[in-house]
């Protein structure tokens, strides 16, 4: 599972560009489903095909793309302007690097702001930095999108930290559950979804596509964990996250509460839920055609969209033994 | 039917976004006598079909009032204490002392209650306590607390209902179980009557939290017509510089038109308001307007809709005042129009909208 995380982790795939991501979970799970196709967005999508009877059609969505950084505008000394791809944070972005699509690198800078010591910074302030000295000697050209580095690295305690755990974590989740589901009643078609950062794009449409009438996404949450942190009940390494609310999505309490049955069923540790001030896929699914029942399960992750996100494995352990459970009994609400 | 004994049990019929089973059923029972079939959708929303009279591939008429309203989640315990996390648009500065009602492992009694302001960060002391810095008191020790209720847990409105002078009803809630009974009140009134198009009443799930019931139930109905009801703002204390924007109570329902709305729909309702001596008043909805009739307009290829709207006071307070005149008229005013349903209103439609 680790080598999986840090495989994913280590692949280049801002939204819009995720090619690369795509292509090395479709490696990993050849010859794990009985179809497997990419949608006109970018979707990759497997089908495995339900054994027996009271089988549902289910949707599992996990996104392959991870937040950056897009060319604005270049001035006269090379200094290059970016906006965010996704919900960059200035404060996390200011001293990092970003990696292009061609592979240029550069150090994001910050402006001093002399005038306004206390002034926090925001993407105006920030400024990419390739180390030449004339505008004709940088590298990328407006329009050109970036991803942060954070290289993976297992922490001492054993947590893992590394840029786009969100939501690679929860892809290694799907590629795991695809490999580890022996049998299911279920027509279980695993997304793995295309920019989602920049509100859900992919999700809908692989939706709309399948018409299932069971949704679960698995994505990344916030804790409440760290000091002066946000004031939320989840906590790294107390189980996977068994999602109430977002900002998107009211889960279904019937599915809410069959996945806490099967957690406690199967001894794996969990936790409830509510998350103010984020979305997922399963948000715009449970709104195609005609609507499908969505829940989510979350992956408890600290500094979500910094390149140093942190993760317990237990956690993406848990949610793949929840996911498995889930998937293999009949899903009666 | 008893309009306001109906209202009143709607109104005190638990039915939070996303959890409307309470109310749905109560709804279903009310409905399963006046139409010819019930179901529930994917999302929950319950839908009653009356059909039209004749045996061809009938047009199908949407009726749509959202049964949800809004309310807290239990958002984390702590010890005897629970945080929350709002459910669609909660107004806090009304909070502090509300009753309310944990729906746990057991309903349980609570207040909402705000820290002392001394006892508040620095920054929030002497203003409107905000809802994640709120507690409720259940009154229980941490550990039966612990027993009772876990994140996720919604978190109901349990101010009583009051009438008021002049007919006037005060409740939680009624945003918009007065369009709910406003619908039953129009299928009772199509009861005797013979109409050409099937007619889709629909209580609606989750408008509160971005009209998610009536988006896929539009989808899942494919309508080729659509009447929205919610309730609109009311006159009343303190409103002067909104005068314009805000409808008398006791003076009918409002017909909206605007650009989320059919012109021609808008212009045949108020004929038919105008013929059978229904009050109405009319309401400009300059942009999207924030109901339900937004989202059915843009589902599959296109519904041309209207709108009707009962004024409300104090909309998103757990004291929202109704004039249940004003519901009843909207319900006859609904029925009317149906009733006036040609077969070949589509393309009425399309010819007068030069």
């Amino acid at each position: 599972m680790k080598q999986l995380i840090q495989k994913l982790t280590e692949v280049y795939g801002p939204s819009g560009h995720e090619d690369a991501v795509r292509d090395l979970v479709r490696a990993e799970i050849q010859g794990l489903a009985d179809s497997v196709t990419i949608d006109p967005l970018g979707n990759l999508i497997a089908i495995r095909k339900g054994k027996g009877r009271g089988g549902r059609k289910v949707a599992l969505a996990a996104h392959l793309d991870e937040i950056g950084l897009i060319v604005s505008h270049i001035d006269a000394r090379g200094f290059v302007r970016v906006t965010n791809v996704g919900g960059v944070r200035p404060l996390y972005a200011a001293g990092g690097r970003v990696r292009f699509t061609n592979g240029a690198i550069g150090a994001i800078g910050v402006e001093t702001r002399r005038e306004r010591p206390d002034h926090i910074p925001t993407l105006n302030d920030l400024y990419v930095d390739f180390g030449v000295a004339r505008a004709a000697d940088v590298p990328v050209r407006v329009g050109d999108v970036g991803a942060f580095m954070g290289a993976f690295t297992v922490l001492p305690g054993g947590r893992v930290m590394s840029k786009s755990l969100d939501d690679r974590a929860g892809v290694a989740v799907l590629i795991e559950a695809l490999r580890r589901l022996k049998t299911s009643p279920h027509e279980v078609a695993f997304m793995f979804t295309v920019q989602e950062e920049l509100g859900l794009r992919g999700a809908g449409p692989a939706a709309f596509t399948f018409e299932p009438e069971i949704v679960l996404a698995v994505d990344v949450t916030a804790t409440g964990d760290t000091p002066n942190g946000a004031r939320m009940a989840v906590a790294l390494g107390a189980g996977a996250a068994i999602k109430a609310k977002d900002t998107g999505l009211l889960v279904d309490p019937r599915l809410r509460d069959l996945l806490v049955k099967r957690a406690t069923e199967a001894r794996l540790p969990y936790q409830l839920e509510v998350l103010e001030g984020g979305r997922t896929d399963a948000a715009e699914m449970q709104l195609a055609r005609g609507g499908a029942v969505a829940g989510c399960i979350s992956i408890p992750c600290r500094y979500v969209h910094a390149p140093s996100e942190v993760v317990d494995l237990g956690d993406v352990e848990a949610a793949v033994g929840l996911l498995v459970a889930t998937l293999s009994k009949p899903i009666e609400l | 039917m008893d309009l306001i004994a109906h209202l009143k049990t709607l109104c005190a019929t638990p039915g939070l976004s996303g959890h409307e089973r309470p109310i749905r059923e109560v709804i279903a029972s009310a409905w399963a006598d006046l139409a010819d079939e019930v179901q529930v959708g994917a999302l929950g929303s319950l839908t009653a079909l009356k059909r039209g009279r004749g045996r061809k591939l009938r047009p199908r008429v949407m009726i749509a009032a959202h049964m949800d309203n809004i309310g807290l989640m239990v958002a984390s315990v702590q010890g005897e204490f629970l945080r929350v996390s709002p459910i669609g648009g909660i107004d806090a500065r009304v909070m502090p002392g509300q009753p309310v009602t944990v729906h746990g492992r057991r309903d349980l009694p609570g207040l909402v209650v705000a820290p002392s302001d001394f006892l508040l960060p620095a920054g929030l002391r002497g203003g409107v306590v905000t809802v994640d810095e709120l507690l409720i008191d259940l009154g229980l020790s941490a550990a039966e607390v612990a027993r009772q209720v876990r994140v996720g847990d919604v978190v109901s409105f349990a101010q009583g209902q009051a009438s008021l002078n002049g007919g006037l009803l005060a409740s939680p809630a009624i945003d918009n179980r007065a369009s709910v009974a406003a619908v039953t009140v129009c299928l009772e009134a199509l009861a005797g009557r013979a109409h050409d198009w099937d007619v889709l009443a629909v209580a609606t799930t989750q408008e509160e939290v971005g009209l998610h019931g009536a988006l896929t139930s539009a989808y899942a109905l494919a309508p080729q017509l659509a009447i929205a009801i919610d309730v609109t703002f009311g006159s009343g204390p303190a409103v002067r510089d909104f005068a314009d924007r805000c409808y008398e109570l006791g003076k009918g329902p409002t017909i909206a038109f605007g650009p989320n709305l059919h012109p021609v729909v808008y212009k045949h309702l108020v004929d038919c308001a105008e013929r059978g001596g229904f009050s109405y008043q009319s309401e400009p909805v300059a942009a999207h307007s924030g109901t339900d009739a937004r989202a059915i307009q843009i589902a599959r290829e296109g519904v041309p809709c209207g709108l009707l709207g009962v004024p409300l006071r104090n909309m998103h307070t757990p004291v929202e005042v109704v004039h249940p005149q004003d519901v009843y008229t909207a319900g006859r005013l609904m029925a009317d129009y149906i009733a006036g349903l040609g077969p070949d209103y589509l393309a009425r439609l399309a010819r007068e909208l030069d």
